[in-house]
């Protein structure tokens, strides 16, 4: 990390530990601060964890709900983004084990082919890699999936993952290689970098 | 692919091309609830100190002190109309005359409160107001500005607008402003333990502070309010929000009652500005308010504020009405009586000032601004008063409104 990144990320955690001030007095426009910042990141998180995503509002809905509850007496140990990415993994979870795993695709799920593709024919190998990327995600075990989703959307290191699941850093580690590998063996081929 | 970094990064576009809800339709399904829930949360858990401090600071001490900022929202007070069958208190009215000062003292969930309050010579509004919480904390009114002290942070907060206080001051136009309410109700009772005949007044409205109700127990032989109970809802649902069980009226308080000291070496923060989550529906209606369109915060937040005040001396009540929704929770007859005040000479009739913006702040729709105005009424006094304009964006359309008064208007030279 540049001396400038980890400027940023310090900024960043003190505007987080203030907002947490805010919030714990009571202040509205630190919660909207919060969801506005963390927003969008989290319906990702939800959407890539969610084995129906019409779930995702919902999802954010209840974490934010919840939080919010804890007005006057939230303690944040670690980065609030983790905090809030591992309530929203929880309620993915719980959400999960009374839906079905995700099938088959809709095409207004997958992903839109990354703008910097170059040409038509890419954007198409793109789109479709994307669908079974999607299709590949949704065949990893919920403990496994949220360890990529944690580490590679909300940026967490495995420090953090470990220590909010509770589990080893080892066991993070591991299970993120295992996923890695996973994906890899089920697109090799498909795409060339 | 190649290794593990060449998923990863596969991964990650994936990831970033996940698509998602909308930001609009995302926070109208969210924050809402989430504002209710914090909202409630704070009630039940928040320490006393700091529920004190929001009570006090959002005029939710005492019902009478919220009563009176009820009128401060426009000036605009209320008071239907005295074509409501007759207000069987009117005697109270005349007892109320004389005093000055008052001391009421009650509960709130969590712990007490007692507030000093003491009137203008005029008899129109509180000039000093103290709040002292069972624990520790304390807030008071000091030449323009409300401080909050908290004892365990050693921190005062301050904001510059007098947001504790009453007007119209304990009298005439507050009884009958909660008397001739809507949903007011008197009913004749005896008190079982003191065998004395009390009259009971039971009212509720929505202003600036949110949905609020009150029954208020008059004493019959000394015409007087002795008990008081206030809800931030308008149903009476659930425990009160401060019980008032003494109310103690003087002809005037010795001016050190109104000292607070404070330690040394206490911070001080200004308070942020902001609105009741409970008021942010109603100001979310597109169809009310101006276009700000091609215009800066300033020059939008002078204009309807400039429109606001032409509506008021117009008296233009519809105009009113679109550029300041929370009016259409009241009458109008008691929009005419508050604001408009055709026969009276506090009347609004002149716009001499209106200043740059003054605090800002955030509510769920968006920006939130103060602006200061400087007024002159029909008698010839000149008073300022600052109006809270929000700001919204609903796609690609930019508005505002104005939410209602920030603070008591304060008469200046």
């Amino acid at each position: 990390m540049t001396g400038g990144c980890r400027s940023l990320v310090v900024l960043l955690m003190i505007e987080d530990r203030i907002l947490v001030w805010r919030f714990n007095r009571g202040e509205p426009a630190a919660l909207c601060r919060i969801h506005e910042k963390y927003r969008e990141g989290l319906l990702k998180v939800a959407a890539a964890l969610l084995n129906d995503r019409s779930g995702v509002e919902d999802v954010l809905h209840d974490v934010f709900v919840d939080f919010a509850q804890t007005t006057g007496r939230f303690r944040l140990q670690g980065s609030l983004k983790g905090y809030l990415s591992i309530c929203v993994a929880n309620r993915a979870r719980d959400r999960n084990r009374t839906t079905r795993r995700r099938e088959s695709v809709g095409l207004n799920e997958i992903p839109a082919p990354s703008a910097d593709v170059a040409g038509p024919e890419q954007a198409a190998l793109s789109h479709e890699l994307a669908a079974k990327l999607d299709g590949a995600m949704a065949e990893l075990p919920d403990e496994q999936r949220e360890v990529i989703v944690l580490h590679v959307q909300s940026k967490l290191p495995f420090r953090e993952i470990a220590r909010l699941r509770e589990i080893s850093i080892n066991t993070a580690m591991s299970r993120y290689r295992y996923d890695l590998d996973k994906l890899r063996s089920i697109l090799n081929g498909e795409l060339e970098l | 692919m190649t290794d593990s970094r060449d998923t990863k990064r596969v991964v990650e576009r994936y990831l970033e091309g996940l698509r998602t809800p909308g930001a609009d339709r995302v926070d109208a399904k969210v924050l809402p609830d989430a504002l209710a829930a914090m909202h409630k949360a704070k009630l039940q858990t928040a320490p006393c100190s700091r529920f004190t401090w929001r009570m006090v600071m959002t005029s939710r001490t005492g019902g009478l002190i919220a009563a009176a900022l009820v009128v401060a929202v426009v000036s605009f007070a209320v008071l239907d109309s005295f074509t409501q069958p007759a207000w069987a208190l009117a005697d109270a009215l005349e007892a109320l005359k004389d005093y000055r000062a008052v001391h009421i003292v009650g509960a709130f969930p969590g712990g007490t409160a007692e507030a000093w309050i003491r009137g203008n010579d005029a008899g129109t509004r509180s000039t000093d107001v103290v709040v002292r919480g069972s624990h520790g904390a304390i807030t008071w009114t000091k030449e323009g500005s409300t401080y909050h002290y908290e004892p365990g942070q050693n921190t005062v907060y301050f904001e510059d607008a007098l947001t504790v206080g009453m007007t119209p001051w304990l009298g005439r136009e507050l009884l009958e402003m909660l008397g001739t309410a809507d949903t007011a109700k008197v009913i004749h009772g005896k008190d079982p333990a003191t065998g004395r005949d009390r009259v009971t007044l039971m009212c509720s409205l929505t202003d600036v502070h949110g949905p609020q109700s009150w029954i208020i127990e008059f004493d019959k032989a000394s015409k007087l309010p002795v008990a008081m109970k206030q809800w931030q809802n308008l149903y009476r649902d659930g425990p009160p929000i401060f019980d008032a069980f003494k109310i103690i009226y003087y002809q005037d308080l010795p001016d050190d009652i109104f000292n607070v000291p404070v330690p040394n070496d206490a911070e001080y923060v200004e308070k942020p500005l902001q609105i009741p989550e409970a008021t942010v529906g109603i100001l979310s209606d597109p169809r009310d308010g101006i276009s700000t369109e091609g215009l800066t915060q300033q020059e939008a937040a002078r204009k309807i504020v400039q429109t606001l005040y032409q509506a008021v001396i117009g008296q233009d009540i519809d105009r009113l009405k679109s550029l300041s929704p929370l009016c259409r929770n009241w009458g109008d007859e008691f929009l005419r009586r508050i604001i408009f005040k055709p026969d009276k000479d506090d009347r609004i009739v002149e716009i001499l000032e209106i200043g740059p913006v003054g605090r800002t702040g955030q509510s769920p729709l968006g920006p939130i601004a103060a602006v200061p105005t400087t007024l002159r009424l029909k008698n010839g006094k000149k008073v300022r008063q600052q109006m809270i304009v929000q700001f919204r964006q609903r796609g690609d359309t930019a508005s505002c409104v104005v939410h209602g008064p920030y603070g008591l208007p304060r008469e200046v030279e």
